[in-house]
Order: C-alpha cells, then structure tokens, then sequence
C-alpha cells in the first residue's frame, strides 16, 4: 500500500520533469504532497504514531494547498509565459531522471540491514529509495529550470523527499523540529516569491541565466 | 540565573527588532539596535562566566543548552552584532547624505530602507543565537536555515539588480545546501534511533545522542557527515559550494556583510562541529578528517587565484573569507588537541579581526562611491588619514602576520597538521597562505600608498572613525594579549571539539 503511493509519488516527479506547462508544474506539485500526506496518515495509523498525523495535516494544508494557491497566484499576477524553456530536452531529461531514481535504489540498497526487520526501515526500502530518487530529480530540476518559480517549485519537490525520507525511516523528526520545518518552509516560499517578484519588476523577466552580472 | 542568563539571550534581540519595527525615527531604531546589543553583549559575557565557573548550563528538560563551544560563539555573535551596530549608525548616515538609496520622496524611502535594516537585523542575530543554544539538532537546523531567511532581504537592501541577483543566489544555494544538511540531520537521527528513545523530542539533542553515539548505525552515520559537510559547508562557502559568497559579501551593506563574515561563518561551523563530535565518536577520527582536509585545502587553494587577479575589494574580502573558512576546517582536520584548539583560536580571531577589514572597505567604498581598484587611483592615506592606515594594518592582521593574533592561531594549526603526520597539506597550506598574503597586500597597498589623487577628505563621521580606532585596538591588544578567562573558555571548548 505505502510502496504504491511512494511509487505514485515519484511517478510525480519524474512528470513534473516532463511538464512543460508552469501551472501544471504546481498542480502535479500539490498532487505529489496530496499522496505524500496520505503515506504519512497511513504510516501513522499502522504504527501508532499520532503526532504524524499533525504532519500529515499540516502537509495537506500546507503543500497540497496553501502553496500551491499562493505560487499561481504569483504566477498570474507577474503575467509570465507560460512554457518552461528547460536547458535540457524533455526525452534526455526523462532518460536522466530514471538513471537518477537508479541511483536512489543503489545508495537505499546499503542501508538496509536483514536483522533488524521489526524497525521502520523494513516498512520499505523501497520507501527510502523513492526518497532519494525525489531529491536526486529535485536537484537536477533545480539545475536544469530556467524560470525562477520553477527553480522554487524543484526546491520544494526536494523538500518532499526529505520528507518522505524522514517518516519512512524514522516515522518523522519530532514533533517541534516538524512544526519548525514546516514554518521554516512557509518563510521560505514567502521570501523567494517576493525575490521573484522583484526579479520579474528589475529584470523584466524569469530567466535566472539573466542573473549573470555578477562574476569573478 | 542559568534560565535568566539563556532566556534573556534569545530575547533581547527579539525585543530589539519588535521595538525598531515599531520606532518612527531614525534616532529611535540606532538606539535600539545599540542599546540591545550592548546588553546582548553583558549577557554573553556573563553566560561565559557561568559556563566557565559552573559547566554546561540547560534549561527547558535541555532544550536550550550551553557548554563552553556555545558560550564562546555567542560570546562572538554578540561581540560582532555590536560593533556592526556601532558602525552601521554611521554607515546608513553617510547613505543617506550620498542619496544612496532611491526615491526622490527622500526623507520617507531613507526610513523605510533603515526600517528594514534594523528591525531585521536583531532578528538575523537572534537566529545565530539560537543556533549556539539550542540543544536538538532538528532545531539547530531550523535557527541555520532562519539565518538564512532573515537575511536575504538584507543582503538585496540597495535593491540594485545586482544585489537582487546576489540574495537570489544566496536564497537557492542556500536553500539547496540546508537540504542537505537537513537530509543529514534525518540520517543522523536513524542511526541513532534505535538506541536512543525516538518520539521524544530529547531523541535529537546532541547532549544526549553524543553519550550514545559509539554505538550508532556505521554506515548511515558516514553519508550523514557527508551531507552535512556539503550543507553546512554551504552555509559557511567551503569550496566548491561558496559561488554564492562573493556576490552576498560584496552587494549587502558592509554591516552585513561584515556579520555574515564574522558571525554566520561561526553558526555554520558550530553546526558542522557538533556533527564532527558525532561522526568521528562513532567511526573513529580519521574518516571525518580526510574529507575535511580535502575540503579545506580546496577552499584555500580556490581563493588564491581570485585574490591574485582580483578588481573589487569587497569581493577580495569575500575570497579572503572562504580562504580563512579553509584554514578552520583544515584545523579542525588535522585533529588533535593542538588542532582543534588552533581552529577555536583561529574562529576567535577571525571574528574580531574581519569586521574592521569590512569597515575600512567600507569607508573607502563610500569615500570613492566604488568598490573597484581601477576606479582608485592609490594614494587614498591622503583623503583618509584613519581609514588607510588601519586598512594596511587590518590587511597584514588578517593575512597572518605575526605580530597580530591569527598568526599565532594559523601556526597552531600548521603545529597539528605537522605534528599529525599530515605533512603534505600542511606544506601545501603554507604556500597557499603565502600566495594570498602576496597577492592581498599588492592589492590593498596599491590602493592606500601611493601619490596624492588629490581626494576630497574624509574621515569626518565620528562614528565611523571611532568604531575604527575603538576595534583596532581591540586587535593589536590581541596580538599580544589574550585575556586568561577568554583563553580558559577556547581551552575549554576545544575539549568539547575532542568529544571529552
């Protein structure tokens, strides 16, 4: 059951790599956290782990829609185009991302460990691979996306993996560190946002590779 | 008194900044922010002194928590926000006499550009503060990545495209490099888990998790200091991950810029340190250590030829600062009693040492409204009979000439690295050291000495001149005296660093 979703999740991913469209970029966005929310609930219920319940809402609240709310709205407001303009081709970006989510199922394979199955790694190693997939793929994005939102909307997608990362071993950091993060993560996106914002308005544009006065 | 002491730390800077949100007036918002860090500072010093006298002190079941490593680097937050503060007052003055910042609405946009400066500055420092104190690792990692987002707006104050592009580069690589180190912290936590009772928020404090930290998960614990290394080594511009460094240090206001040198670097350290600690408990000294003398070398080395062929003084500072980053994280390679304690000294030093490097180059960026060397035609000891003098003094201090006291702190480490067996990096450390000593003092020579461009003088703003004079002196007493307790309590967090 949590290895589909997380299989779903990372589903996600790898079409958020292959979206060309910004407003579908967030919406595939919002439904990746929507899953992630749901492996968490679930993860809370089989493991009697009820403070990931509060992550799992404040997931849902906050990723699947608050934020994603807020960035279209950004994305309307500032008037931009629409297509991505990726450095990289889609089919080359689509064959990088499962050489990355290989990658993620070869460094999941060195922790996992026979003898202890009754802790939550053996909820999956899958799990954890899916985790280090997203963050892998969350980073070429990062590196690959001209658009500044979209660089936003990787770093985020990065977050969801440390996310999943954190409740498929460890059923979550506690509660307060989550609560933090959570916040922390809400800051984030306000800040960047006005960053992009005053980008759009100085450079009359999105396109961080205009970004480039600064050398030496 | 431990609660009053740990409580009163964390908020005063937080009054501070509500207060300066609320203020009207420009004289309002300096006195806050000076009267705030001046009691910061009392504060340290006492905390010092009760860590000193008593040991670690916690309150909270151990949430907040300090020995003598979090004592000293609060100690020098504390020391540095008030000697930007000093100078800032006379910095943002001058601004505004320049009719630096935008608007012809003049009197409204100086407000509320001052505004933003000192209502987000106390909060910068209460981040830093935080990151000292708190004892979970999930909620260092918090106040780390809070440094960052207080300061991202500081840092784009002129709101020039290029100071835009510099906080966008420093948002994102940051961002970036605080994930990893959150995956890190996620890692460590699994590793340890199984030992320590999870669930609890006591599950992440490293007060805790250092006791049972021989026993953690081995191979989960090696990729955890890895990415730890690459987060936090971000967060403080170890090579390859400092591009965001330069363009930050050179586009923030210099009291920014001075306190991201100074302060920020030790906040990255620390946590860095704390993971040190863990790691080389767990897996023994020398895997930790490779990586860091590997990533330290690298850091020095990539400042050289930046330095040797450099246009902008503000951006040399920046070099200057991976380069010193470098040598801390050589110090704390090269191990041992010696080096650890090198690394603390060195810490100690560069934070007393690089605001007055800062302010000199922003009292020449002012004078010359330009931060370029081929804008100077030299000669500036001329216009500026305080500020050019104790430029060249300031430079030959930072560049580890003897007399001045990171000198003394740089021959410590290279005393470890040769006495550790690690005699090619030390050797190779030397040469690099030297290069950039080379190539730091032509340019800044060039630019003090020399004939008479016939400059307009300056030098005036009492403010600036006196924190000047008032932190140079600190540093040359340095050179020659370093007061026992201050020594005891580096001595002290040194052992912390050594894990006994």
């Amino acid at each position: 059951m949590i290895t589909l979703m997380a299989a779903f999740v990372l589903v996600l991913q790898i079409a958020m790599v292959g979206q060309r469209w910004l407003v579908t970029n967030i919406r595939v966005f919002a439904a990746q956290s929507f899953l992630l929310a749901g492996i968490a609930n679930t993860i809370a219920y089989f493991n009697h782990a009820p403070h990931l319940y509060i992550a799992a809402f404040l997931t849902l609240s906050l990723k699947a829609v608050l934020l994603p709310v807020v960035l279209e709205r950004l994305v309307k407001r500032i008037d931009i185009g629409q297509e991505i303009a990726p450095l990289v081709n889609v089919p080359l970006s689509l064959l990088i991302s499962g050489g990355l989510t290989t990658v993620g199922y070869v460094v999941a394979d060195s922790f996992h460990h026979p003898e202890d199955l009754v802790s939550p790694a053996s909820l999956g190693r899958n799990t954890l691979a899916v985790a280090i997939s997203l963050f892998l793929i969350g980073f070429y994005m990062m590196i690959t996306r001209r658009k500044a939102i979209m660089q936003v909307l990787a770093l985020l997608s990065l977050e969801n993996g440390l996310f999943l990362a954190a409740i498929s071993l460890t059923y979550g950091m506690p509660l307060i560190v989550e609560l933090g993060i959570f916040f922390d993560l809400l800051v984030a996106v306000m800040v960047l946002g006005i960053l992009v914002y005053r980008i759009k308005e100085t450079f009359d544009s999105m396109d961080v590779s205009k970004l480039s006065r600064l050398r030496g | 008194m431990a609660a009053v002491l740990l409580f009163g730390i964390l908020a005063v800077p937080v009054a501070a900044g509500a207060l300066a949100f609320r203020a009207r007036s420009r004289r309002a918002m300096e006195a806050i922010n000076l009267i705030g860090f001046a009691a910061l500072l009392l504060l340290a010093v006492a905390l010092a002194a009760q860590v000193l006298r008593a040991g670690s002190v916690s309150i909270w079941n151990g949430f907040l928590a300090a020995d003598s490593l979090s004592a000293l680097v609060v100690l020098l937050t504390a020391f540095v926000a008030l000697a930007c503060s000093i100078y800032a007052v006379g910095y943002f003055r001058d601004d505004e006499r320049n009719h630096v910042f935008e608007t012809d609405v003049l009197r409204r946009a100086t407000i509320s550009s001052l505004h933003q400066y000192y209502s987000l500055t106390p909060l910068f420092v209460f981040a830093m503060l935080l990151v000292a104190l708190a004892n979970n690792l999930g909620v260092m990692w918090i106040a780390i990545e809070a440094t960052t987002l207080a300061s991202v707006f500081l840092i784009s104050f002129y709101g020039r495209a290029t100071s835009i592009e510099a906080a966008w580069k420093y948002a994102i690589i940051g961002g970036v490099g605080l994930s990893m180190a959150l995956f890190g912290t996620i890692l460590t936590y699994y590793s340890a888990h199984h030992l320590v009772e999870t669930e609890t928020l006591a599950g992440l404090n490293w007060s805790v998790l250092v006791l049972n930290a021989p026993q953690f998960d081995k191979t989960t614990m090696k990729l955890a200091f890895i990415l730890i290394l690459l987060g936090y080594g971000t967060k403080a511009g170890i090579a390859p991950m400092h591009t965001w460094k330069p363009d930050a240090y050179s586009e923030a206001p210099v009291p920014v810029a001075a306190m991201l040198a100074a302060a920020v670097l030790n906040c990255a350290l620390y946590g860095l340190i704390r993971f040190y600690v863990l790691t080389t408990k767990c897996l023994g000294p020398p895997f930790a250590s490779h990586l860091l003398i590997i990533f330290g070398l690298l850091s020095v080395g990539v400042a050289v030829p930046f330095v040797l062929v450099q246009r902008s003084f503000r951006r040399l500072l920046a070099y200057s600062s991976i380069d010193h980053g470098g040598i801390m994280i050589l110090g704390l390679g090269f191990g041992g009693a010696l080096g650890a304690l090198g690394m603390l000294l060195h810490l100690t030093f560069h934070s007393i040492t690089k605001p007055l490097l800062f302010f000199c180059a922003g009292n020449v960026e002012q004078h010359l409204r330009s931060d370029l060397f081929r804008r100077a035609k030299g000669g500036i000891i001329h216009s500026m009979p305080v500020s050019g003098p104790i430029f060249l003094m300031a430079t030959l201090a930072v560049t580890g000439t003897p007399p001045f006291s990171m000198f003394q702190s740089e021959f410590t480490i290279l005393r470890a690295g040769f006495g550790g067996a690690n005699f090619f990096p030390a050797i190779l450390m030397i040469v690099l050291l030297v290069a950039i000593f080379i190539g730091f003092l032509v340019h800044i020579a060039k630019l003090v000495l020399g004939a008479d461009p016939g400059l307009p003088p300056a030098d005036s703003c009492p403010w600036k001149k006196y924190s000047l004079i008032g932190l140079a002196t600190v540093v040359v007493v340095l050179g020659f005296w370093l007061p026992g307790p201050l020594f005891e309590l580096i001595q002290d967090a040194a052992r912390v660093v050594r894990g006994e």
